[in-house]
C-alpha cells in the first residue's frame, strides 16, 4: 500500500523511530501471559486435545469411546453431505465477508464525521446485532422473506411476483448472507474504535506539512487502520466457518431446504448430538480446524504487505 | 466398557501421555457410578433416608409450571424426597442430556422419548424397570402402549401418555367452499386428494385443500401398516418396500399439482412454523395431519371449532394403520443412586390421580386408563374431543409399532430433506424412496 | 478480498475525514445545507431498515399471541399488555431472577476480560519473550474449533472440579484470558499505538507495569470500552454454555429462561417470550449507549499531545 511509505516519511521528523527492545522480557511476559497460561494449561488445551483424541475414535457420549484409528476421516472422503456442507460454508464465507466489512468500514468512516445525532445512528444500526441469534429472529426472517413477507409486498408494487425466498432451495442462502451483512454492527463498532484511536498528532504533521483531506486520508487513516481491517477480516474468517446460531435458528436446525443452509458446524452438530456420533464430529472439526488455520496462515503471510504496524 | 485400544504411535510421549489422560478421563466418567453394586436396590433404602433426586424433561413454560406442582404434590407425600427440577426445550434437551451422560451426571429420572429410547437404553444408560417393580406398577397402563418401552427382554421406559397421528380439519373452511366433510372411515387416499384440490379451487387460492405431509415420518408409517408393511420391524430393520414409499409420496405430488396443498417452497415454509403458522392455525387451510396433542394449540390459533378425522385408506387397504404413540417415556439411569426413589416417583405421575389431575393432557392423554377417566372430566375441551376420538379409535387399532431402531432419531432431518427435494422435483418419487431407505440403514446399523 | 474492503472508502475522501473544531466557524451555505439534509434522509432510511426488527418484535410482544402470525403489521390492531405481566411471571421465578442471574455471570465476565486480556495482549503487542509466536498462533488455534466437540471434554472436566451448576465454568475461563478474540483485538490496538510512548516512559525510568497501567490503558480506552461492549452482549445473549453447565431452573439466566417460552414439541408463548425479550434488550441497549461514548470521545488524541 502507497499509504504506508508515505505514512512513514511524513512521521519521520516527528519520531526517531524506535526498534523492538532487544533484550528478552521473558520474567515480564511471565508474569503478563500468567492468567493467561493457566487458561490455556488448565481449561483449553485439555478440551482440544481430547477432541482430537475422539477423532480417532468412535464415541456415541453414551459410552466410553473405542478406538478406530483413521476410520472416521476415511468416512468424510464419500460423505456427500459434508461436501455440500463445505459448499454452502465457503460460498457464504466468501460472499458475505467482503460485503459485511465493506458495509462496515464505510458506515463508521461515514459516522465518524461530523452527522448530527451521531450517537443515535450509531446505535440504530447496532440494533439487530443486539439481537443476535435470538428465535425471535428466526420468525422475524419468515415474515420478511416469506412467501406473503416484506420483501414480497414491496416487489409487488413493481409488478414483480415474489417466492418463499427463505424456503426456497435457491435462495435461502442468499438471506443468510443478508443477514450477516445486515448484523455488521461488531465490526463497524470495531472500525470505530480504531478510527478514534488515531493519534491526532499525524494530523496535525499532515497539515503543516500542508497535505489536503485526501491524502491525510490515504497516508494517516487508511494505513493506520489497516491493523483493524486485518483483524476483522482475520475473525470473521474464522467466526464465518463457525456460523451456526442463523441457520440453525432461520432452518430450524435443518439445513434445510434440501440442505441448501447446511453450513460445516450444523452439519457437524447434527451428527455429534443428533446421531450421537461424537468422534465423527470431532474428525470433522479438525479438518475444519485445518482449514481455518491454513487460511488465517495465509491472511498473516499476506498481511505483511499491507498491514502498518507502528513497530 | 471398552477402553481404547493402544493409541498406536503418537509423534510425541507429551501428546501421548495427554490422549491417555483425556481418555481415562473420558472413560471414567462414562463408567462412574455404574460399578456401584447398586443394582439390587430394594430394601437398601429406608423409608425416611433423606434422598434427593433430579427429574429431567423438556417443554414450554406452561409444562414447568405444571411439573413443578406435581413436583411439591410428590414432597409433601414423601417428605424425605428431594425432587431436583431438570429443564429445557426439546432443541437444548437431547444435547445436555448426552452430555451430562458423558460427563457422568445422568439425571435419575429422565425423559424419553420415542426415536431415543433405544439408543438409550442399548447402550446401557437405563435401568430395566423390572429391577424396581415392587415400587413401579405398571399394571393399570393402557395395554396398546404398556410395551411400547420394552426390548431385548427389558422394560426402559414408562409411557406417560397416548397421543394419536390424526387429520385435523376446519368444518368452516369446507363449508365455505361448499365442500362437505368427507366420512373418515370410509374416505380413500383418491378422496384425501380430491376433497382438497375441490377446496383450493373453491376458494380462488386464499384457503388451501390440505398441508403437505411427507415432512414427518409416522404419515407413512400409517400407510405402510394400511398396506401390510411397517416402517420399522420389531428387530430395528425396515419393513417396507421402496415402490410403497414412491406411491406415498406420489400422493403429494398429485397434491401439489392439482393445487390441493401449496408449492414446494411454501410448503417448507409453513413446516417450518409448527402449529400456530401452520394453515389451518392461520385459517389458510382445511386440513392437516398432526397429534392430537397438538389440537388445542392449532383451535386456540385458528380460533375455530376444528374437527378430527382419522387417516384416509382405513379401509381401503388390508388392514388399518392408525396407531397409539407413546406421548413420552419416564425412563431411570442407570447410575441413580436411589432407584427407588425415582421409581416411587414415577409411580405417582403414573398412577396417582392427584399427578393426573395437575397434568390432565400435557403428557399425551393419561396412560393409565382409571387416572385417564378420573379426570378427563377435567379437560380442556380440545383434550376432551382427543379423549373421545381416541376411546372410538381404540376398537380399530390393531397393534402398536415397534420401538424405532438405535439412529432413528437421524430419520427427523432425512426425511425433512427427501421430502423438499421431491416437492421440489429434484428427484422422482423412486429416487427418493431409495435414497432414504439407503440413508436409514446406513444411520440405524450402527 | 482487501480490494473490496480497502478501496471502498476512498469514495468518500473527498470530504473531511474527521470531526475536529474547524479553526474558525463558517456559515453553511445553501448547498451545503441541502447536502446536510440528504445525508440525513439517507441514514434515516437506513436507519428504518435497521430498527425494524425492534419494532416489529415490540409490536409482536403487544399482540395477543394468535394474532402474532395472522397479522404481521407494525400497528396492532389491539393493544395487549397482558404478555408482560404474564410473561414476567410464567416460569418458576419471576424474571427479575433471571436477569439477576445473567448480571452477575456478565460482571464476572467483564470484569474477567477487561484485567487478564489486556494483560496478555500486553505481552503480545510489546514484550519480546521465546515463542511469542507459536504462542500466540495456539492461542488463535484455540478459537477455531467449533464449540459442540470441546464442551463434552469442557463438561466432564468442570464436572471433575465440581463445578457444574454454578458460574464458575462460566466466568473462571474469562478470568484466564481464554477468549482468544479479545486477546487479539487488543493487540491489534496497542500496536497500533506509537512505540516511542513507551520508550519515553522507560526512559524516565519506568517498568512494564508502570507503562501498561499509566501509558498503554490510558490510551486503549476505546479498545477496552470495544472489549467491555462485546463481552456483556456476547455473555448476555451465550445460550449454548449456560444451557450445558446450568442444570438447576435456580441457576437459570435470561437466554434459557427466554427459550423457555417455545417448544417445538408443544404449545408455545409467542407473545410472552416477545415480551420478555423486550425486556432483556433493554438492559444491552443502555449498556451500548452507554459505552459508545468512549468510543467517540476522543481520549487517544488528548492523551498524547
Amino acid at each position: 500500500m502507497a499509504g504506508i511509505a508515505e505514512l512513514r516519511k511524513l512521521r519521520g521528523s516527528a519520531s526517531k523511530s524506535v526498534a523492538p527492545s532487544e533484550r528478552g522480557d521473558n520474567k515480564a511476559a511471565l508474569l503478563f501471559l500468567g492468567p493467561w497460561f493457566v487458561g490455556l494449561l488448565l481449561i483449553t488445551v485439555g478440551p482440544i486435545l481430547a477432541s482430537l483424541f475422539l477423532s480417532f475414535t468412535d464415541y456415541n457420549l453414551l459410552q466410553p469411546p473405542t478406538w478406530i484409528g483413521l476410520e472416521n476421516y476415511e468416512r468424510m472422503i464419500d460423505d456427500a453431505r459434508l461436501h455440500q456442507s463445505l459448499r454452502v460454508t465457503f460460498t457464504y464465507v466468501f460472499v458475505s465477508i467482503p460485503l459485511q466489512l465493506a458495509l462496515a468500514l464505510a458506515l463508521a468512516l461515514f459516522l465518524d464525521r461530523g452527522v448530527r445525532g451521531l450517537a443515535f445512528y450509531r446505535s440504530v444500526f447496532y440494533l439487530p446485532s443486539l439481537l443476535g441469534g435470538s428465535v425471535a429472529i428466526a420468525l422475524l426472517w419468515r415474515q420478511v422473506f416469506g412467501t406473503q413477507g416484506l420483501v414480497n409486498q414491496f416487489l409487488e408494487v413493481f409488478g414483480v411476483e415474489g417466492k418463499g425466498w427463505v424456503s426456497h432451495p435457491d435462495t435461502a442462502l442468499g438471506t443468510l448472507v443478508i443477514l450477516n451483512v445486515w448484523t455488521f454492527g461488531a465490526p463497524m463498532v470495531i472500525f470505530l474504535a480504531g478510527l478514534r484511536q488515531i493519534p491526532e498528532m499525524y494530523y496535525e504533521a499532515a497539515q503543516i506539512d500542508g497535505a489536503g483531506k485526501v491524502r491525510q486520508f490515504m497516508a494517516i487513516t487508511l494505513p493506520l487502520l489497516t491493523p483493524i481491517v486485518f483483524f476483522n477480516l482475520v475473525l470473521q474468517v474464522i467466526h464465518a466457518f463457525q456460523s451456526f446460531t442463523q441457520a440453525f435458528v432461520v432452518s430450524g436446525g435443518s439445513g434445510g431446504p434440501v440442505d441448501s443452509t447446511l453450513f460445516y458446524t450444523l452439519y457437524l452438530y447434527q451428527k455429534g448430538f443428533g446421531a450421537l456420533d461424537m468422534g465423527y464430529a470431532s474428525a470433522m472439526a479438525w479438518l475444519l480446524l485445518a482449514i481455518v488455520a491454513g487460511l488465517t496462515a495465509i491472511n498473516f503471510v499476506v498481511s505483511k504487505y499491507w498491514v502498518f504496524y507502528d513497530d | 466398557m471398552s477402553l481404547p485400544t493402544s493409541p498406536r504411535r503418537l509423534a510425541r510421549p507429551g501428546v501421548r501421555l495427554a490422549a491417555v489422560t483425556v481418555a481415562a478421563a473420558l472413560a471414567l466418567a462414562a463408567c462412574a457410578g455404574s460399578d456401584d453394586p447398586g443394582s439390587t436396590p430394594s430394601a437398601t433404602e429406608a423409608a425416611d433416608e433423606e434422598v434427593t433426586i433430579r427429574f429431567s424433561w423438556w417443554g414450554s413454560d406452561s409444562r414447568h409450571a405444571l411439573t413443578q406442582q406435581v413436583i411439591d404434590a410428590f414432597e409433601a407425600q414423601h417428605p424425605n424426597i428431594t425432587v431436583e427440577p431438570d429443564f429445557t426445550t426439546w432443541d437444548g434437551y437431547w444435547d445436555k442430556l448426552s452430555t451430562s451422560i458423558a460427563g457422568g451426571d445422568a439425571p435419575d429420572v429422565i425423559t424419553q422419548e420415542e426415536r431415543y429410547l433405544r439408543d438409550y437404553g442399548t447402550r446401557g444408560v437405563l435401568l430395566d424397570l423390572a429391577e424396581v417393580e415392587d415400587t413401579l406398577d405398571l399394571s393399570g397402563i393402557d395395554p396398546s402402549v404398556a410395551e411400547s418401552g420394552s426390548f431385548d427382554g427389558a422394560t426402559y421406559g414408562v409411557a406417560t401418555g397416548v397421543n394419536a397421528y390424526v387429520v385435523l380439519a376446519d368444518p368452516q373452511a369446507f363449508a365455505d367452499a361448499g365442500v362437505e366433510m368427507p366420512d373418515d372411515t370410509t374416505w380413500t387416499w383418491d378422496d384425501y386428494v380430491e376433497i382438497a384440490t375441490k377446496i383450493s379451487q373453491a376458494s380462488g387460492g386464499t384457503v388451501y385443500g390440505t398441508q403437505d405431509f411427507g415432512f414427518n415420518e409416522p404419515g407413512f408409517s400409517i400407510y405402510a401398516r394400511q398396506h401390510g408393511q411397517s416402517l420399522y420391524k420389531e428387530d430395528g430393520t425396515l419393513g417396507y418396500k421402496d415402490s410403497l414409499m414412491a406411491d406415498w409420496w406420489k400422493i403429494s405430488l398429485a397434491l401439489q399439482e392439482s393445487g390441493g396443498q401449496p408449492e414446494a417452497s411454501r410448503s417448507v415454509e409453513i413446516d417450518g412454523a409448527g402449529p400456530e403458522g401452520s394453515l389451518l392455525g392461520t385459517n389458510t387451510g382445511a386440513m392437516g395431519v398432526w397429534w392430537t396433542n397438538q389440537l388445542g394449540a392449532i383451535s386456540k390459533a385458528s380460533g375455530r371449532q376444528l374437527e378430527i378425522l382419522r387417516f384416509p385408506g382405513e379401509s381401503e387397504g388390508k388392514r388399518t394403520g392408525m396407531y397409539f404413540k407413546p406421548a413420552m417415556y419416564y425412563s431411570v439411569a442407570k447410575t441413580s443412586e436411589h432407584p427407588e426413589a425415582a421409581a416411587l416417583f414415577i409411580d405417582f405421575l403414573v398412577n396417582s390421580t392427584e399427578a393426573g389431575q395437575l397434568l390432565l393432557s400435557d403428557r399425551g392423554l393419561p396412560a393409565n386408563l382409571d387416572v385417564r377417566k378420573a379426570v378427563q372430566p377435567s379437560f380442556a375441551d380440545a383434550d376432551k374431543q382427543a379423549a373421545e376420538f381416541l376411546e372410538g379409535l381404540s376398537a380399530d387399532v390393531v397393534d402398536g409399532v415397534a420401538v424405532p431402531p438405535v439412529g432413528a432419531g437421524e430419520v427427523v432431518p432425512l426425511i425433512k430433506r427427501v421430502n423438499g427435494e421431491v416437492l421440489f422435483g429434484q428427484i422422482t418419487p423412486e429416487e427418493a424412496a431409495a435414497k432414504f431407505t439407503a440413508e436409514v440403514t446406513t444411520a440405524t446399523q450402527k | 478480498m482487501t480490494d473490496t474492503a480497502t478501496s471502498l472508502p476512498t469514495r468518500a475522501a473527498g470530504e473531511p475525514t474527521r470531526t475536529r473544531p474547524p479553526l474558525a466557524p463558517r456559515r453553511p451555505s445553501a448547498r451545503a445545507r441541502l447536502r446536510v439534509v440528504l445525508k440525513h434522509a439517507l441514514l434515516i432510511a437506513f436507519g428504518l431498515i435497521m430498527i425494524y426488527p425492534l419494532l416489529w418484535m415490540l409490536a409482536s410482544s403487544l399482540k395477543p399471541s394468535a394474532l402474532i402470525f395472522r397479522d404481521p403489521s407494525l400497528l396492532p390492531s389491539e393493544i395487549d399488555m397482558s404478555n408482560y405481566t404474564v410473561g414476567w411471571n410464567a416460569l418458576a421465578h419471576p424474571f427479575s431472577h433471571y436477569l439477576l442471574n445473567s448480571a452477575v455471570l456478565v460482571l464476572g465476565a467483564l470484569l474477567g476480560n477487561l484485567v487478564s486480556c489486556s494483560m496478555a495482549a500486553y505481552a503480545f503487542a510489546r514484550l519480546n519473550f521465546k515463542g511469542r509466536k507459536i504462542w500466540f498462533a495456539i492461542m488463535l488455534m484455540s478459537i477455531m474449533l467449533p464449540i459442540h466437540v470441546v464442551i463434552v471434554p469442557q463438561y466432564i472436566l468442570f464436572s471433575q472440579l465440581g463445578w457444574v451448576n454454578t458460574f464458575l465454568p462460566l466466568i473462571v475461563p474469562k478470568l484466564l484470558a481464554t477468549d482468544a478474540f479479545f486477546v487479539f483485538l487488543m493487540v491489534q490496538f496497542f500496536r497500533g499505538l506509537p512505540r516511542e510512548l513507551d520508550e519515553a516512559a522507560r526512559i524516565d525510568g519506568a517498568g512494564h507495569v508502570r507503562i501498561f497501567l499509566q501509558v498503554m490503558l490510558p490510551l486503549s480506552v476505546p479498545a477496552l470500552a470495544t472489549t467491555a461492549i462485546f463481552t456483556f452482549i456476547w455473555t448476555w445473549n451465550d445460550f449454548f454454555h449456560q444451557l450445558i453447565f446450568l442444570t438447576k431452573p435456580d441457576m437459570y439466566t435470561v437466554p434459557i429462561a427466554l427459550r423457555s417460552f417455545i417448544d417445538s414439541s408443544s404449545e408455545s408463548s409467542w407473545g410472552p417470550m416477545f415480551a420478555m425479550s423486550i425486556v432483556s434488550l433493554i438492559p444491552l441497549f443502555l449498556i451500548f449507549l452507554l459505552g459508545q461514548k468512549y468510543l467517540v470521545k476522543g481520549i487517544a488524541t488528548t492523551g498524547i499531545k
